[in-house]
């Protein structure tokens, strides 16, 4: 269970002190999907980066598994990202001199997954992903579907209790970003991760359990999601 | 994280951006290479300047206050050649002049063979060997007026002529103690008399001249043994100064370098910004982004400092077969009396400091990147490329 409580945070910029995210608060159980909705500019980024430890709020709680994540120093949030979070941003997640399997490769030494459990669970991945055989593929020679299948695989390689995706449809037409949307519900599903994805595509919007709409860093209330 | 896995990150990003580590390692092989030979030819330089100083003369160690019972004992594991030479006062004198000087009694064979004195020869010949011939230097000739062929009288201090000798030969050597107030003569020919004995000692390549000094002293302790560093200070002291130097100019070219490197290798690490971004928002702590810049730049120059160490071997080995003759520039220089050709010498030294330097300050030159990869939040680096 991840509960978010009075969250606030703000930027300094040359406009002065803009609100990023105002007063949030909401739970999400594990093995649950939210999408986080809204424009351009809302909040969605920032929530994500502040769930994920990347940025620390100014003010509020997001207690995660019992610990109040933004309470941790440094270095304990490194280790939090490590163990418990996964991202996929909108594109370019896949690092450019490593292959598919040595991308893979990374989050399961970060956290010493090594030997034949390591072999076993790259095949286990790109067998689920439908990217047998792409091993020793280097990600410039991926297309963009595929780079962003691998992301996903990588993030839930070592099964994090979070997964928070930026808009990982932006870059991919309709239909492959309909099927990750659909791979990563189900998979977290199975898994009991929290996935978080943030977006503003609208047709994705149906796909979700939950839907938490964002506006100006401020929560709208709560509208039931859209079938079909 | 795994240090290897690390390491093979680093060796994997090398690998796969080649260009720029190929950027890089140019650089650190063009430095290496240069200082190696630069070293080699410092040391190849005071090894000219020794031998030239040494081999025309005076040989590596000179003795006094011998006795020619004891000549036996001078031949110590590592001497190579000992001359022996008869000092006897005299006046020079001709019909018209007379010049005081030191007669110096020698074997010509064994000197013609250990040093390069006979080639300072500008007119005749060195004395030969048994013959009643006198070799003077240029300025005691001109002012006894004398000419090869020419005879000229050995007197005592009180004027008692001892010996009519034939002028065979007239030298310069542009050292003003080897050309005022010496003459030779082959050791047959000295007139009888008091006489003193001095020795010089030519030492075999790359022989201990300490411990062979300190033999000599132990073996001769009534005797004068001195090196070539305590008759000729100056020679060691510009030796000094050459080797300071070069440290120096090692040092500020690494330094210079090395803020190539840092400034090339930050170029590089923020090409890799969002790589390095993402790594962060995968756990990567601070340690382990040094760990994996630090094996970059480490495995780098190791590379390119063995490359460089390589190509310097080869181009110092190629001209210390041809030599590097610079004797249009050392005519009227004393250390470079004999000759004028260097040959540049690998030593321990000359050939491991340059690729140490490089790999110290490549380390050094990672700093920067570092610091600017850690400060940086990875949500900043993600949001900025």
């Amino acid at each position: 269970m991840i509960t978010i409580s009075s969250l606030s945070k703000q930027y300094v910029s040359g406009r002065g002190h803009v609100s990023a995210l105002s007063d949030i608060s909401f739970s999400v159980a594990h093995g649950r999907g939210v999408i986080l909705a809204g424009k351009s500019g809302s909040g969605k980024t920032t929530l994500l980066n502040c769930i994920g430890t990347l940025e620390t709020p100014d003010s509020g709680s997001i207690i995660c598994n019992g610990v109040d994540i933004c309470g941790l120093n440094a270095r304990q949030r490194a280790l939090f990202r490590r163990r418990e979070v996964s991202f996929v941003f909108q594109s370019g997640n896949l690092l450019p001199w490593l292959t598919v399997a040595e991308n893979l490769q990374l989050p399961l030494e970060l956290n010493a997954i090594t030997g034949a459990d390591q072999r076993h669970r790259i095949e286990e991945l790109l067998e689920t992903f439908g990217l047998a055989g792409y091993e020793k593929a280097m990600p410039a020679e991926l297309s963009g579907g595929e780079s962003q299948r691998i992301a996903f695989a990588r993030a839930i390689a070592h099964t994090p209790s979070i997964l928070l995706a930026d808009e990982p449809t932006a870059s991919l037409d309709s239909e492959n970003g309909r099927q990750l949307i659909e791979l990563m519900f189900s998979l977290c599903h199975t898994k009991g991760m929290c996935l978080f994805i943030a977006t503003h595509d609208q047709e994705l919007l149906g796909m979700a359990e939950t839907v938490i709409a964002l506006k100006d860093g401020k929560l709208l209330p709560a509208a039931p999601a859209p079938t079909g | 994280m795994r240090f290897a896995f690390i390491l093979k990150i680093a060796t994997l990003i090398l690998l796969r951006s080649w260009r720029a580590t190929a950027v890089l390692s140019f650089m650190v092989i063009t430095a290496v290479a240069a200082l190696v030979f630069l070293s080699a030819l410092a040391v190849g330089t005071n090894d000219a300047m020794i031998r030239n100083s040494t081999g025309l003369f005076s040989g590596h160690i000179s003795g006094s206050g011998i006795s020619a019972s004891d000549a036996g004992k001078l031949q110590v594991t590592g001497v190579e050649q000992v001359l022996l030479r008869h000092h006897r006062p005299v006046i020079l004198s001709t019909s018209s002049s007379l010049e005081p000087a030191t007669l110096l009694g020698v074997d010509p064979l064994q000197e013609q063979k250990a040093t390069a004195f006979w080639k300072k020869t500008v007119q005749g010949r060195y004395p030969a060997a048994g013959s009643q011939e006198i070799y003077l230097s240029q300025d005691s000739a001109k002012r006894l007026k004398l000419q090869v062929g020419d005879r000229v009288t050995l007197r005592t201090h009180q004027s008692v002529a001892l010996k009519q000798l034939t002028v065979s030969g007239i030298y310069k050597t542009g050292i003003s103690h080897l050309d005022q107030g010496l003459a030779f003569c082959p050791t047959t020919a000295l007139p009888p008399g008091a006489q003193e004995l001095s020795v010089a000692l030519f030492l075999a390549a790359e022989a201990p001249i300490d411990e062979v000094v300190s033999t000599l002293r132990r073996r001769l302790p009534t005797a004068s043994v001195t090196p070539w560093m305590e008759f000729m200070p100056d020679l060691k002291q510009l030796i000094d100064l050459d080797y300071i130097c070069m440290a120096i100019v090692i040092t500020l070219v690494f330094a210079i370098v090395s803020v190539g490197i840092s400034c090339t290798f930050l170029i590089f690490t923020l090409k890799n910004l969002r790589e390095h971004g993402i790594m962060k928002a995968m756990g990567f702590m601070a340690g382990d982004t040094a760990l994996l810049l630090v094996s970059q730049i480490s495995l780098l120059t190791v590379f390119a400092a063995t490359v460089g160490t390589l190509l310097g071997v080869l181009i110092v080995t190629v001209f210390a077969q041809i030599g590097i003759d610079i004797g249009a520039f050392t005519s009227h220089n004393q250390y470079f009396s004999v000759s004028g050709m260097l040959y540049p010498r690998l030593t321990g030294l000359a050939l491991f400091t340059p690729p140490l330097v490089a790999v110290v300050f490549g380390l050094a030159a990672a700093i920067w990147p570092i610091v600017t990869i850690i400060r940086k939040n990875p949500a900043d680096i993600l949001r900025s490329v």
